[in-house]
C-alpha cells in the first residue's frame, strides 16, 4: 500500500514537472518577444518600492531611461534628441520663473491595473514613502526635491533650495520625471500596514500583490525564465497615449548562464532582442548570413552614451602629487588598440570624437568649445610625449632598472577591473603595456566582482591604483551628472560610494563651476562653464576615459519579428532594447516576418 | 650506464617521444632567433587576423608592376563580388518590389546588372522585408558598384595647403606586383590572437614557459614524494604512520580542488610563473610518495641492506647507496609523468583564470584563457586555440611515450 502511495505521489510530481515545463515551452513563438542580456539570476521580488528586486524586466532604472513594461514613469526620456515625452503625465510640465517649482498634470486616461485612476496623490505617496524608508527614489532625490504636493491631477514638485534661496539642482528634478516609477498610494498603504511600518520589512516585501499601470504584468518567474504577459485592459490604448496595445502578447527572458549562452541563443533565433556586447557583431550577418541587425548598419552599430573610465587613486601620494605622471600614462595608452580589441570597433575613436567630459552624441558635443581645448586633448599612443613629460617632471630612472622612481621608490602601480569582464580586462592589459613603454611598472589585477566592488567603493582604499568604472550615460540631468561624477567633491569620503568621483579627486575651482551649471539657462554661459571644466579635467587628468560605449546594446534577430527601430527609419525611437524610456515605443510598431 | 642508455634508445616508443620533445625544444630555441622580439607585442590593431601573408597595400602601390592579361581574371573578380546566391537574391528583390522579371536570365550578368541599376532604390521598403535583408541589399549594391568601377583606379594625395587632390599613381585591372618586391610583407603562419599578437611567436614562447613550469613542478613534486617515500618506507614505525597519514590526507582531497583553492588564496599579485609551478608541485606529490614507499618496504629487508645495517652504515648512506639505485628508474619515469601533468595543471588553472600574472609571460593556459574569453571557439578563430591545444597534446604525448618506453625497458614483467 505504502509502495503504491509512493508511486502515485512520484507520478503526480512527474506530471506536475511536465506541466511546468509544458507551460514554459507553450508560449506561442509568434506572440512572444524573447530577450537576452537583461535578467541574470532569478527574480527576488515585484515590490516596486523595495530594494534588491533583481527583476530586470519589470523593475530597472536603466542608464538611458526607466524600463516601463510593468511600472510607468511620469515621462519617457529619448536620448536620441533629449525629448521628455509624457507617459502617465501630460506633456505640459512647466517651471515657475525662478525654477523652484515644477508643475504638471496626470493624464485623465491613466489607470491602475485594478481600474482606479492614477492621481497626483500616487505621485506624492511614491516620493514620501521613498524618503521615509530610504529606497532608491528616496535617497536619489531627497537632496533635490523638498516636497511634492497634489491637487487632484495637478502635481507640483517643490525643489530643495540652498542657502541663497536658489534651487539645488533643477536638472535632477527632471530626472525624477523620467526615472521614477510611480506606485499606487493604496497599495503602498497595504504594504506599510502588513509590514507594521518597519522600513526594512517594507523594502524586502516580495510585493506579489503589486498594482501596476504598465502594458505588461508578471505571468511567471523561476530560475529558468521570466515571462510577462500583456494586460489587455492597459489604459495606454486610449487615444491620448498610444492608441493601441503593444504587439507581442508575451515578453520572455530566459535566464542564461553567461554572455556566450545568450549570444548563441540570439544566433539560433531563440532570442529576438539581445542586450549584450557581441564582439565583431558584423560577422553575424557578413560571415554567418544571419538575419541579425543593429541600430546602425556600420560601426559603431549603436549609440555610445557612456565612457568606461580608468580612475586614478588620489589616496596614493605618487598619483595625487604628480599630475605629470597621471597625464603621461593617459597619453601613452594606445586607445586605438583598446577600441579595436576590447570594443571590436563598436566605439568611435578619440581621433573622431576628441576626449572631453562629453559623450559622443551631438547634443553633448555642442556643449563645449572644441577650439579652446584642442591643445589639451590627446588621441593616445604618444610615447615620446609621455616620456618627455615624465623627464620634465623629474620622475627619472636613476638606478637603471628600467623603471622611474619617485622619492627614491620605483613607481609601481596596478591596473584593476573585475575578473571575467572581458572587454575591460583587455583595456587594462593595454594600459599596462603603455606603462612598459614609459618606464612605469603597471601590472594588471583581476579580482572577483564581490571583492572589487567593496574595494573601489571604499573612499580610503589604497589597494588599487588605476581602476575602471563607467560614469552615467544619459538622462535629462546629463552631462552635468557625469561631470560631477568626474570631479565633484561631494562624493569624496562617502562610505560605500556608488555615486561618483571614485578616485577621491578634489578641486575647488571645479566645484564652484559645477554648482553654477544646474541653475544656468543661458546657452552661451553654459558652454563657457563646461569648457572651463573640460580644461581643468584635461590638465589635471583625475581620470581618463578608455573608450566610448553604448549603455545598452541592441542587436535584434529578425527570424520572427521585424520593424525594430533603426537609425535611419525616421521614427527617432532610441535603441533602448524596446523597453527603456521612449524605446518602448518600438513594441507598438513590431510586425511579424511574413511567410 | 652506457648499456642502459643503449637499451633505452632501442625502445621505439621512447625514441619517438624523445624526438618529438627534442623537436619542440629546438623550435623553442631556434624560432626566436629567426623571429626575434617581444612575444607579447600587440602588432595587430584588432582581433584575430587570419593566418596568411599580409602585403602592405601602401607599399604595393609604389612597387614596380608587370602587366598580365589573364583570361579568367575578370570572371574571378566578378564571382568574388557577385555569387550565385546574390543573383538569386537580386531576383527576389525585384519580385518583392513588384518589378516584372519575365524573361530575365540570371546568368546573363550584363542584363542582370542593368536591370539592377535601373531599379534598385535603397529607400524602398518592400513589405515583409527585414532590416537585415535590406542591409544585405545595400551591401550588395555597393559591391555591384565596385564591379562596374572603371578599369583604372587613381591614387591621389591631398595637398596640405590647397586641399586639392594630386594624382600619385594609377592602378589598372591588369597590374600585378611581385610579392617579393614589396617592401613590407608580414607572414603570420598562425595569424594573431585577440590582442593582435603574433600567435606563433607567442606559442613558441609560451611552450617554453609551460615546459619550465612543468619541469619545476615535476622537480618539486618528485623531490617531496621521493624524500617522504624513502623515509616512510625505510624508517617505518611512527615516522611511517605520520607520513602515511599526511599522504592519505592529501590523496583524499582532490588535488585539483586544492590547487584551485591555494592559487586563489595566494592572490593574483603574488602568482608568478615560479609560484604557480611551486603550488602545482606541492599538491601533486602524493602518488610518487606512496609508490616509492611500497617499493622501499619490499627492498628494506633484502640481504644487502641488512649487510649494510650490520656494517653500521648511516641511515642516509643506506638510503642513498643501497635503496635509491634500485628505484631510480621508477623515479625518473614518475618525474616525466609529473612534468607532463604539471604542464596540464598550469593549462587548466590558467583556463580558469587562476594562472600566472598576465602581463609578463605568455603560457599555453593563458593563451587558451584569452581565446575562450573572446569566444574564439564560437567565432571560428581556430588558430587562436587549436595550435595551443595541439602543442599541449604533443608535449604530454611525447613525455608519456618516453615514460612508456622506459617502462618497457625497466619493468621486468614488460621486458621483451
Amino acid at each position: 500500500m505504502k509502495k503504491l502511495l509512493c508511486l502515485v505521489l512520484a507520478l503526480m510530481l512527474a506530471l506536475a514537472a511536465i506541466g511546468a515545463v509544458a507551460e514554459v515551452t507553450d508560449l506561442p513563438r509568434n506572440e512572444t518577444l524573447y530577450f537576452a542580456g537583461q535578467q541574470w539570476g532569478s527574480v527576488n521580488s515585484w515590490n516596486i518600492i523595495g530594494t534588491n528586486q533583481n527583476n530586470s524586466m519589470a523593475i530597472a532604472g536603466g542608464a538611458s531611461g526607466y524600463r516601463t513594461l510593468m511600472f510607468e514613469t511620469l515621462y519617457m526620456y529619448n536620448f536620441m534628441n533629449g525629448d521628455i515625452i509624457g507617459l502617465l503625465a501630460n506633456d505640459d510640465y512647466a517651471w515657475n520663473d525662478d525654477m523652484t517649482a515644477l508643475t504638471f498634470t496626470i493624464k485623465d486616461a491613466a489607470k491602475w491595473s485594478d481600474g482606479t485612476p492614477v492621481t497626483g496623490a500616487d505621485v506624492v505617496r511614491t516620493f514620501d514613502i521613498g524618503v521615509e524608508i530610504g529606497n532608491g527614489t528616496g535617497t536619489g532625490f531627497k537632496g533635490y526635491i523638498d516636497s511634492i504636493v497634489a491637487d487632484g491631477n495637478t502635481v507640483t514638485i517643490n525643489a530643495k533650495l540652498n542657502d541663497e534661496g536658489q534651487p539645488v539642482n533643477p536638472l535632477k528634478v527632471l530626472d525624477f520625471l523620467t526615472g521614477t516609477p510611480i506606485a499606487q498610494a493604496a497599495w503602498i498603504d497595504t504594504v506599510v500596514e502588513r509590514c507594521g511600518g518597519d522600513a526594512v520589512t517594507i523594502l524586502n516585501d516580495p510585493g506579489e500583490d503589486v498594482v501596476w499601470s504598465g502594458p505588461y504584468t508578471k505571468l511567471y518567474a523561476d530560475d529558468q525564465k521570466v515571462v510577462l504577459v500583456r494586460d489587455d485592459n492597459y489604459w495606454g490604448q486610449d487615444e491620448s497615449m498610444w492608441g493601441k496595445l503593444p504587439v507581442p502578447k508575451y515578453i520572455a527572458h530566459a535566464i542564461y548562464a553567461d554572455n556566450p549562452a545568450g549570444e548563441n541563443a540570439l544566433k539560433a533565433g531563440e532570442v529576438d532582442v539581445c542586450q549584450q556586447f557581441i564582439g565583431n557583431v558584423q560577422n553575424l550577418w557578413l560571415e554567418d548570413g544571419l538575419p541579425i541587425s543593429t541600430y546602425y548598419e556600420e560601426a559603431p552599430y549603436g549609440v555610445c552614451l557612456t565612457m568606461p573610465t580608468a580612475w586614478y587613486n588620489f589616496n596614493l601620494p605618487v598619483l595625487a602629487e604628480n599630475p605629470a605622471l597621471r597625464k603621461a600614462i593617459a597619453i601613452a595608452v594606445d586607445y586605438d588598440t583598446i577600441i579595436a580589441n576590447a570594443m571590436t570597433n563598436q566605439s568611435p575613436s578619440f581621433a573622431d570624437v576628441p576626449r572631453s567630459l562629453m559623450n559622443p552624441t551631438e547634443g553633448e558635443q555642442a556643449l563645449y568649445n572644441h577650439d579652446e581645448v584642442a591643445d589639451l586633448q590627446w588621441a593616445g599612443n604618444d610615447i615620446d610625449g609621455a616620456n618627455a613629460l615624465l623627464d620634465e617632471a623629474g620622475l627619472l630612472d636613476t638606478d637603471g632598472d628600467g623603471y622611474r622612481e619617485y622619492n627614491g621608490e620605483k613607481i609601481s602601480l596596478n591596473a584593476v577591473c573585475p575578473n571575467g569582464w572581458t572587454d575591460w580586462q583587455a583595456s587594462m592589459e593595454v594600459v599596462a603595456a603603455a606603462g612598459k613603454n614609459i618606464g612605469v611598472e603597471i601590472t594588471t589585477l583581476y579580482p572577483e566582482w564581490d571583492i572589487y566592488q567593496t574595494v573601489f567603493t571604499n573612499p580610503n582604499q589604497t589597494e588599487y591604483a588605476i581602476y575602471m568604472w563607467s560614469p552615467e550615460a544619459a538622462s535629462p540631468s546629463n552631462p552635468w551628472t557625469r561631470v560631477n561624477q568626474f570631479m565633484g567633491s561631494e562624493f569624496v569620503g562617502v562610505e560605500n560610494n556608488w555615486s561618483g568621483n571614485w578616485g577621491q579627486y578634489v578641486n575647488e575651482e571645479a566645484d564652484a563651476l559645477l554648482k553654477k551649471i544646474p541653475v544656468t539657462t543661458d546657452e552661451e554661459e553654459l558652454k563657457s562653464l563646461y569648457t572651463e571644466l573640460t580644461k581643468i579635467y584635461l590638465t589635471e587628468v583625475p581620470s581618463f576615459s578608455l573608450m566610448y560605449r553604448p549603455s545598452l546594446f541592441h542587436a535584434v534577430n529578425e527570424s520572427v519579428w521585424t520593424n525594430f527601430p533603426t537609425g535611419d527609419d525616421g521614427r527617432n525611437i532610441p535603441p533602448a532594447d524596446c523597453t527603456d524610456g521612449y524605446g518602448i515605443a518600438a513594441l507598438y510598431d513590431l510586425e511579424l516576418v511574413e511567410g | 650506464m652506457k648499456n642502459t642508455l643503449r637499451q633505452v634508445f632501442h625502445s621505439s616508443k621512447f625514441v619517438v617521444g624523445f624526438v618529438i620533445f627534442v623537436a619542440i625544444l629546438v623550435t623553442m630555441f631556434v624560432y626566436p632567433l629567426i623571429n626575434p622580439g617581444n612575444p607579447l607585442e600587440m602588432i595587430g590593431v584588432g582581433t584575430f587576423a587570419r593566418p596568411g601573408t599580409y602585403v602592405s597595400l601602401y607599399d604595393a602601390t609604389k612597387t614596380p608592376t608587370e602587366t598580365f592579361r589573364l583570361a579568367d581574371a575578370d570572371d574571378k573578380r566578378l564571382a568574388s563580388q557577385l555569387s550565385a546566391e546574390d543573383r538569386v537574391a537580386m531576383v527576389e528583390w525585384f519580385t518583392a518590389a513588384g518589378i516584372d522579371v519575365e524573361g530575365l536570365d540570371i546568368s546573363d550578368t550584363d542584363a542582370l546588372l542593368d536591370m539592377w541599376r535601373a531599379n534598385y532604390d535603397a529607400s524602398v521598403k518592400p513589405k515583409g522585408m527585414t532590416n537585415a535583408k535590406r542591409n544585405y541589399y545595400k551591401r550588395l549594391n555597393s559591391a555591384i558598384e565596385q564591379v562596374s568601377a572603371a578599369d583604372t583606379l587613381i591614387i591621389t594625395d591631398k595637398d596640405a595647403e590647397t586641399g586639392e587632390l594630386v594624382e600619385q599613381g594609377r592602378v589598372t585591372k591588369t597590374d600585378y606586383v611581385n610579392v617579393g618586391q614589396v617592401t613590407n610583407v608580414k607572414t603570420l603562419p598562425l595569424g594573431t590572437d585577440n590582442f593582435g599578437r603574433d600567435v606563433l611567436k607567442e606559442l613558441v614562447s609560451a611552450a617554453g614557459t609551460s615546459i619550465v613550469i612543468g619541469l619545476l613542478a615535476g622537480l618539486v613534486a618528485t623531490l617531496i614524494g621521493l624524500t617522504l617515500g624513502l623515509l616512510s618506507g625505510y624508517v617505518g614505525g611512527f615516522v611511517d604512520d605520520i607520513i602515511v597519514f599526511i599522504t592519505n590526507l592529501f590523496t583524499v582531497i582532490p588535488g585539483f580542488v586544492l590547487l584551485i583553492l591555494i592559487s586563489y588564496s595566494i592572490g593574483q599579485e603574488q602568482r608568478g610563473a615560479a609560484v604557480v609551478a611551486l603550488v602545482i608541485g606541492l599538491t601533486s606529490w602524493t602518488w610518487t610518495c606512496r609508490s616509492v614507499r611500497s617499493q622501499v618496504i619490499s627492498l628494506r629487508n633484502r640481504d644487502h641492506v641488512n649487510l649494510s645495517k650490520l656494517s653500521g652504515h648511516s641511515l642516509v648512506r643506506i638510503i642513498l647507496t643501497d635503496i635509491l639505485p634500485y628505484i631510480a628508474s621508477y623515479v625518473v619515469m614518475a618525474f616525466i609523468l609529473q612534468v607532463s601533468s604539471g604542464i596540464l595543471a598550469e593549462a587548466q588553472l590558467s583556463l580558469l583564470g587562476l594562472g600566472p600574472k598576465t602581463t609578463e609571460v605568455p603560457t599555453l593556459g593563458l593563451m587558451m584563457n584569452w581565446a575562450m574569453l573572446y569566444s574564439a571557439h564560437t567565432n571560428g578563430s581556430w588558430w587562436a586555440y587549436f595550435p595551443v591545444i595541439l602543442t599541449i597534446t604533443l608535449i604530454s604525448f611525447s613525455l608519456n611515450l618516453m615514460n612508456t618506453g622506459l617502462d618497457q625497458v625497466f619493468n621486468p614483467t614488460l621486458r621483451d
